[in-house]
């Protein structure tokens, strides 16, 4: 039972690190306040620094953390998939369609900012439609999806900036264009986090389904498993959760890249451990790596998308080469 | 027991298979031989419902394949594949519970463990069967798909080509093997192989395909004849005899 407790002391150190970092967080800015007088005042009396660091800094961790569970296990999902180590929601375009109809909709009805989340999903689903039959060709070689991923999300990326230099964008599409987690209120909390814990609890239910991809597509239908359906049960998660996040946060590469892999490193390929905890993970790192773009330039400040991409290359690279499968 | 009526398939303009009709008997070994690209691996997958079946009729005990679902398939017969994807980080013991996938959520749930203990200890996987599948050798990792077969209690089992990726030693292990997995649960086998040799000592049946065509159907003995090689492989072969066993000298 050695594996077990290895397990369980992983999730503990992540959880550890996800409150002392909504701590460090919450002390990022003129306003100080120790954990105790953090926790006194959220649970026990009403401290008006507290509050104020309640309706200031509380609303973008929590979107940091919501928007990093969401698109790390959008990740693990489509890498299950695709079968293919690679996969990750802004790889194969789902996260920039999703972004690119959330902007054009904002763009022409802002009165319906509350509907953003479906045009996002909707924009999605239509991108990863795309690449998937663009790149089927008598069956789904991994190799061909990224190669068109990386052609889908490229045009969208460019029809997103085209939109936005002829100035058709209102200041919550820029939001979704720049990634920006700054100004977020309790409602964004709200909007998120319904749409996130449904996606996460879905996901999570589907673990059986995601080792059965791993094996060979015959073998599984030897079994008596229908591969398609399954297939598009576990990316119809992934494209709700890719999209959800992108919606509110904007387009943040590499988290659904290198969470999985890190997780698989520490704690298996096995889902029913790897989801929740990938999870876990990807809600801490986004959470640092906002609390570094706060902390960095103060009182400037660099958006976590930023910060990803310029953590999540080279450390994606670390990675790259680690694995010998690739 | 499986009845194959004017069987037909084609790769686009390919025709692969050409009104094929045969037989396979009730608990028996058949084995399927033939030139590489003679159509069994199509037959195989067509009769395993890996493929559609368009042209002609199937029948398992008199049930036509097609009106089958798959699930309930997957309680009739069990398919061992040529080529398997080990997944990480599962164990021998996980992956042969795979095998009791098609009666989740039934009656039958209740006696998987008995099942799944079964199919180990007739693998001889009871002393791994907490190690992982990746790091299995090859014979090893053969025993743990054909327990994941035995796991799922059908009477038919398909292999294709399962002594392929063995040595010697290995591919008589597991031919023996499934002998005796065909005679403890009177199972119905058919099976993809190239050795001539082993296939003939191994089977009860033999059908050799060519071109599409069934080239023979019937017992060993009756196929291990120098013209028959001719036939089938296209090559001379000398046949010697030992002990009342007749060998194809396959140099």
């Amino acid at each position: 039972m050695h594996k077990k407790s290895k397990t369980i002391a992983a999730f503990a150190v992540v959880l550890i690190g996800l409150i002392s970092f909504i701590v460090i967080a919450c002390n990022v800015g003129s306003l100080k306040v120790s954990a105790v007088e953090l926790f006194r005042g959220l649970f026990i009396e009403y401290d008006e620094t507290v509050h104020t660091i309640y309706d200031l800094r509380f609303p973008r961790i929590f979107v940091a953390m919501l928007a990093g569970a969401a698109l790390s296990v959008s990740g693990v999902l489509f890498q299950a998939v695709l079968r293919n180590p690679l996969a990750d929601p802004t790889i194969i375009g789902v996260s920039s369609g999703a972004s690119f109809v959330a902007v054009i909709m904002t763009a022409c009805l802002p009165q319906m900012i509350f509907m953003v989340p479906l045009y996002a999903f909707i924009g999605g689903l239509a991108s990863f439609a795309l690449v998937f039959s663009l790149s089927y060709k008598g069956g789904l070689r991994p190799i061909r999806i990224i190669l068109v991923g990386v052609a889908v999300s490229a045009v969208f990326n460019g029809l997103i900036s085209g939109v936005s230099s002829i100035g058709g964008t209102t200041s919550s599409a820029a939001n979704i264009v720049d990634a920006n987690i700054t100004m977020k209120t309790w409602s964004d909390v709200k909007l998120l986090s319904g749409y996130v814990l449904v996606g996460l609890v879905l996901a999570f239910a589907s673990w059986y389904f995601c080792n059965l991809l791993a094996l060979e597509d015959k073998t599984a239908r030897s079994l008596g498993v229908n591969v398609t359906v399954v297939r598009i049960i576990v990316s119809l998660i992934a494209v709700l959760l890719a999209s959800i996040s992108t919606a509110v946060v904007g387009v943040i590469s590499f988290v659904g890249l290198i969470v999985p892999h890190i997780a698989r490193l520490i704690i298996g390929a096995n889902h029913k451990v790897l989801l929740p905890f990938s999870a876990a993970l990807g809600a801490l790192l986004l959470v640092v790596a906002d609390t570094i773009g706060r902390t960095i330039f103060a009182p400037f400040e660099i958006s976590a998308a930023i910060i990803m991409s310029v953590l999540g290359g080279p450390l994606f690279i670390v990675l790259l080469r680690k694995n010998k499968q690739i | 027991m499986i009845k194959v009526e004017n069987v037909s398939f084609s790769y686009g303009k390919k025709q692969v298979l050409k009104d094929i009709s045969l037989e396979i008997k009730e608990g028996k070994i058949t084995t399927i031989l033939g030139q590489n690209g003679c159509g069994k691996s199509t037959l195989f997958n067509i009769m395993t419902k890996n493929l559609p079946l368009k042209h002609g009729k199937i029948s398992i005990q008199g049930n036509d394949i097609t009106k089958i679902k798959l699930r309930e398939f997957s309680r009739l017969l069990a398919t061992v594949h040529q080529y398997n994807i080990v997944p990480e980080a599962l164990t021998v013991e996980e992956l042969v519970a795979y095998g009791r996938l098609p009666y989740a959520h039934t009656k039958e749930c209740y006696k998987n463990e008995e099942y799944i203990n079964r199919a180990i200890e007739a693998a001889k996987l009871t002393e791994i069967r907490h190690e992982l599948v990746s790091n299995l050798s090859g014979g090893q990792m053969q025993r743990v798909w054909i327990a994941m077969a035995i796991a799922q209690n059908t009477k038919i089992l398909f292999l294709d080509e399962p002594t392929t990726y063995l040595d010697v030693h290995h591919q008589i292990e597991l031919l023996r093997l499934i002998k005796r997995l065909q005679e403890t649960y009177q199972l119905t086998v058919v099976m993809i192989l190239h050795e001539i040799n082993q296939a003939v000592h191994y089977s009860d049946e033999i059908i050799a395909l060519k071109d599409g065509h069934v080239l023979y159907s019937g017992e060993p003995d009756g196929f291990t004849t120098t013209e028959m090689m001719k036939d089938v492989y296209g090559i001379e072969l000398e046949i010697i005899k030992n002990n009342k066993h007749k060998h194809v000298v396959t140099v």
